[in-house]
């Protein structure tokens, strides 16, 4: 079963001349879900608008009031890439709020799987800064939320895009692992293997930074042989996925070489991270193609759901394997570096 | 007084960031330091480069020219990212920044607005002296 949630604000919303973040994105995610077929299986959640306290979890409410007020202002540019029009403050607390609406729907049904087909994008708004096209951290506000019930939440961030804000926001989160594959270097040039987490969650974020040209054979090993071990240590209770789909060989932001076929094995590995059903969920990022970001958001689900899907192979032969070498080798120095100035400072 | 060699300035094309530069680059000829001309890249620039990365941009050639500053004293660089991430990083190595320049306004469209203020966020946490360029005024 799969559970979608339709963000109910109207697909003009939010929407700036040219600005490749834009309605069809989101149209072009559902689409893929609906020719899925899933008849009954198909469930639409309706979004709901996170409120100020669920906001604030991980937004400084001093951000979020200005934001707002600016908004209503009739908005304008952010930064050089991020944009808020008179409709951009709803449009994102509707965003934020779709994954509650899904998370909470997932625990009633204890079963099913997620996928928060919305707009805008979150992962690099930081705790008091838009950033990178996102307003509101989407997948945060749902994390954040999880914790609050005492779980322990995976986050895996596929998008081609470091998660800075992601990462930022769980710092020093002991109850959240943030789990980043990006490619690098590129915006928002965050994103090293030697960022681990905070004093209070060491090991908390593990970033694989890969270079252009990779293909899906480099991230299939990268989740094998460095993400699963950590995956197993932390012991999740709930699996978030941040799904970008930049990282296609089509998308024109970025240079990593995946298919939509890769896009299904990265779905395949995660979801084996909790056994427990109904305890996953997908969240639109990014992919600005719109083909293969239809594409790809069907491979992801038919992967999980085990439907039958036509789609591209998985890729091979991309550089970045000897890559993964040095990820582990500096994760692990930046941990020894870290247990010395903790020594250092226990004397 | 401790000895200042690197010198780095943000730089998006505005009038204010020229007027930073203008700034930095006769701090840079009157004390001896180099000055490092950073471009933080937004995601948008993948899909039109106003700022070539290997070329420094004519309106920093023309500063460093009419302020005589030597031109192998002054180096562009292009970093991934939004302007404050990439201005506190280039304190780290390489560039091992000992005094940051910025405009005070940048993208930000409002005055007096908090978000999108660079300037506010770099002085906020930065590990180096900030110096902050008051906007549209003659460069001192
Ligand atoms: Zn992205």
């Amino acid at each position: 079963m799969v559970l979608v949630v339709n963000d109910a604000a109207d697909d003009s919303l939010h929407e700036s001349p040219e600005h490749p973040e834009r309605p069809g994105r989101v149209q072009a995610a559902r689409a893929a879900l609906t020719t899925l077929d899933l008849g009954s299986d198909l469930v639409v959640v309706p979004a709901r608008v996170a409120t100020r306290a669920e906001l604030s979890r991980v937004h400084a409410v001093g951000y979020l009031d200005e934001l707002g007020a600016y908004c209503y202002g009739g908005g304008g540019d952010l930064d050089q890439d991020t944009y808020a029009t008179y409709d951009s403050w709803s449009i994102a607390t509707l965003a934020a709020g779709a994954g509650l609406a899904v998370v909470t729907e997932l625990q009633r049904r204890g079963d099913g799987v997620g996928f928060v087909a919305v707009r805008p994008p979150g992962h690099h708004a930081l705790r008091d800064r838009a950033m990178g096209f996102c307003l509101l951290n989407n997948i945060a506000v749902s994390a954040a939320a999880l914790v609050a019930q005492g779980e322990r939440v995976v986050i895996v961030d596929w998008d081609v895009h470091h998660g800075n804000g992601t990462q930022q926001i769980f710092w020093d989160e002991p109850n959240v692992l943030y789990i980043s594959l990006h490619q690098w270097p590129l915006f928002p040039g965050s994103g090293s293997p030697v960022e681990i987490g905070g004093p209070g969650a060491l090991g908390s974020v593990l970033n694989v930074p890969l270079p252009a040209g990779a293909t899906g054979d480099v991230l299939r090993r990268a989740l094998e042989d460095i993400v699963a071990p950590v995956v197993d240590a932390f012991g999740p209770t709930w699996v978030l996925v941040s799904a970008g789909y930049d990282a296609h060989y089509l998308d024109p932001m970025a240079d990593l070489c995946l298919s939509d076929g890769d896009f299904a094995d990265l779905a395949s590995s995660v979801a084996r991270y909790v056994a427990t059903p109904g305890r996953l969920a997908f969240f639109l990022e990014g992919g600005y193609h719109l083909d293969a970001l239809r594409d790809s958001v069907g491979a992801t689900m038919a992967a999980v759901l085990g439907a039958p899907h036509a789609g591209e192979p998985s890729t091979n032969g991309g550089p970045g394997a000897s890559h993964l070498v040095s990820v582990a080798a500096q994760r692990r120095a930046a941990f020894e570096s870290w247990t010395r100035v903790a020594g250092e400072e226990a004397r | 007084m401790m000895n200042l060699n690197s010198i780095v300035v943000g730089y998006d094309g505005s009038v204010e960031s020229e007027n930073a530069v203008r700034w930095a680059v006769r701090l840079a000829h009157g004390v001896d330091a180099t000055v490092t001309v950073l471009h933080a890249a937004g995601i948008l620039e993948r899909l039109d480069t106003p700022f070539r990365r290997s070329a420094t941009p004519e309106a920093v050639e023309r500063i460093v020219a009419e302020e005589r500053l030597d031109a192998a004293r002054c180096h562009w660089v292009v970093d991934d990212g939004d302007a404050c991430s990439a201005l506190l990083r280039s304190a780290a190595p390489p560039i091992g920044a000992q005094l940051l320049v910025v405009g005070s306004r940048g993208h930000g469209k409002r005055p007096g607005m908090l978000i999108g203020s660079v300037s506010l966020e770099v002085v906020q946490h930065a590990a180096v002296p900030v110096v902050v360029i008051p906007g549209f005024e003659a460069p001192v």
